[in-house]
């Protein structure tokens, strides 16, 4: 299971106007749950107004740099991205997940692979990662990457492109695309549409030559170039996907209440029984649903989806009530039975017993 | 950031998801839902062929079924991993049900999901001797490849590789299965007459693991991108691919289809 690590930040570098890359070092007993897959991403909670926010943002590092550190672009009424930008220091605590995503492809050091990445906005931010690693772990590989922005002052990582460029000779081209200013040739002025991927790929770009492609960027542009890549011959298992950091949605919100305040709320005393043991945990009404409770105190209750759907974590209800958020699982006989899913249910009673074992 | 709508139109026109934090939460429980109903197949339909290993007539015979018994139990641990990541409890998760346990040969449990078990329902009916353990395995086989290449480069891509990888080896179980068919029908009446009997059996119940030609689960499903055909489409070609098979194996067949 995934846990929160205290990380700390070593340093704070401002990119552009508006984008911070932060710099982060784990506690050293979680130093081995930090080393990472390039491509991956930092989930990171914080509590706002009461309310906890999960933002996720990619790391912008080589796996062998020896560094970890995520970007932050600044989103128009983003608390999250807002509160780095503005308020976060060196010296500060974050809290982050262990580094998650599969936006990657298995490394071939004695390959000579041709690697395509497009990147929108602070879709770089992963793309860097995927450059820098693979420049370093496959010496004969080369990286084209398609980078487009609103117009030259919203680039992130500029310098250091260019930094990659000298260090790796001939091995890294970049294309920068932008919108709002007129650049010599019409090819790398505008946005990173279809059109523009399909003059791209067939004066510029080999994409038959190509071995993988990468794309992050808001969702329409990683239509636009998913499309003109298959209609110039890439397959599409060849191409991967990596939404926007910043669209990442995080799990939803969720009240922070669950643990201390709710003390002043309603109890209710569940009975939950598993593996033929019963155990009395005490349960928020209203806050935590059975399962959470289950948890919440180290009962080795089944789930997975948490939604309502897979039907992992159903239970007999065997005395009281409770009230089902949503159920696209049970059957009306299950239902009728008392079956519950214990993600989904609140209870109404303030005693309920519910069994696992049946 | 992006709203759920613009995430539904991204996943309707082909996009793709790389991780679990960018899923919404029906399409993630939509997609734990078609792992947990695969995990369970796998381990279920492991746990059956386990029990007939012993049963096979030569060493060609039982190291087929071990390598079968042996692959799907690894495909049902890449897939469980999966899972993993979106927080499903997999320890728990592997012991939560018998997955050996079998309804009787005569019952008839329809296409209800039985206890919270996903298997999908033809796991739940037993073997009830070699010749019946290789039709079930041709049949089936044929149905899981089928299924499977629907799955394929489905919307959530790490899952979609994970199929990719898992496919080939899927097909040849079908073809061992094809292979030792072949071999049984050619001792004889009463061995052909074992394995009509065991297609008449196993043919409704595999056909029902294709679904209802009106499944708006199917269609939810196709909308997020997890899969790409029809029910109806996916069936038709396992009727095909079972009348070629049947045929090669032991022309005399004249069964369902």
């Amino acid at each position: 299971m995934a846990h929160f690590h205290p990380l700390t930040v070593t340093d704070i570098k401002r990119d552009t106007r508006d984008s911070v890359v932060v710099t982060l070092k784990p506690p050293p007993e979680a130093n081995g749950d930090f080393k990472f897959i390039q491509g991956q991403y930092l989930t990171f909670r914080r509590v706002f107004d009461g309310e906890e926010m999960r933002r996720s943002y990619s790391i912008c590092a080589g796996v062998n740099d020896g560094i970890l550190r995520v970007g932050i672009k600044k989103v128009d009424g983003g608390w999250f991205s807002s509160w780095a930008n503005e308020e976060l220091k060196i010296g500060d605590t974050l809290e982050a997940m262990q580094p998650m995503g599969n936006f990657h492809a298995p490394l071939k050091p004695a390959e000579a692979r041709s690697y395509l990445g497009f990147a929108g906005g602070s879709g770089i931010t992963p793309l860097i990662s995927l450059i820098k690693t693979v420049l370093d772990a496959e010496p004969k590989s080369t990286f084209t990457l398609v980078y487009g922005n609103r117009g030259a002052s919203a680039i992130m990582f500029r310098e250091e492109l260019e930094d990659l460029k000298n260090l790796h000779m001939g091995r890294l081209n970049i294309v920068h695309v932008l919108e709002n200013e007129s650049a010599d040739i019409d090819l790398f002025s505008g946005r990173l549409d279809r059109e523009k991927c399909d003059a791209l790929f067939s004066r510029w770009i080999n994409v038959k030559g190509a071995d993988l492609a990468f794309i992050c960027g808001p969702e329409p542009m990683m239509l636009a170039v998913s499309e003109s890549l298959k209609a110039h011959g890439m397959n599409e298992s060849a191409i991967k996907f990596e939404l926007f950091a910043s669209a990442h949605p995080g799990r939803a919100k969720k009240k922070s209440a669950a643990d201390g305040i709710a003390a002043r709320g309603a109890k209710c005393s569940a009975t939950i029984v598993i593996d033929g043991v019963a155990r009395v945990v005490e349960l928020a009404k209203g806050e935590q649903t059975v399962l959470e409770a289950a948890i919440a105190a180290s009962i080795d209750a089944p789930f997975a989806c948490k939604a309502g759907v897979c039907s992992t974590c159903r239970a007999k209800l065997i005395e009281g009530e409770v009230d089902m958020e949503a159920n696209y699982a049970l059957e009306d006989y299950e239902v009728e039975r008392g079956y519950i899913l214990t993600c989904q249910s609140h209870p109404r009673t303030d005693r309920i017993v519910v069994d696992y074992d049946q | 950031m992006a709203d759920e709508n613009d995430i539904l139109e991204y996943l309707s026109k082909g996009g793709k998801f790389s991780a679990p934090g960018n899923a919404p939460a029906r399409y993630r429980a939509e997609l734990l839902r078609m792992m947990a109903s695969f995990v369970d197949s796998e381990m279920s339909g492991a746990a059956g062929f386990a029990d007939w290993i012993n049963e096979g007539p030569g060493l060609k015979e039982k190291i087929a079924c071990t390598r079968i018994v042996l692959e799907k139990l690894d495909h049902a641990e890449r897939v469980l991993r999966i899972m993993g990541e979106f927080g499903a409890n997999v320890g728990r998760y592997q012991t939560v049900h018998p997955w050996s346990a079998r309804v009787g040969r005569g019952d008839d449990i329809g296409v209800q999901r039985r206890a919270g078990d996903m298997r999908l329902n033809v796991f739940h009916y037993p073997i009830r001797s070699w010749t019946d353990s290789v039709v079930m395995n041709v049949m089936m086989g044929a149905a899981t490849v089928i299924q499977l290449g629907d799955f394929a480069n489905c919307s959530y891509q790490p899952l979609g590789a994970a199929f990719n990888d898992i496919l080939p080896r899927e097909r040849r179980h079908a073809e061992l299965g094809e292979e030792g068919l072949r071999k049984l029908a050619a001792h004889g009446d009463a061995q052909r007459r074992e394995i009509d009997d065991s297609v008449n059996y196993w043919w409704p119940r595999v056909a029902a693991t294709f679904g209802s030609p009106k499944s708006e689960r199917t269609e939810l499903l196709r909308k997020f991108g997890l899969r790409h055909r029809s029910n109806e489409a996916l069936l038709e070609e396992w009727r095909d691919r079972m009348s070629v098979a049947l045929s090669s194996a032991h022309g005399s067949w004249g069964g369902n289809c």
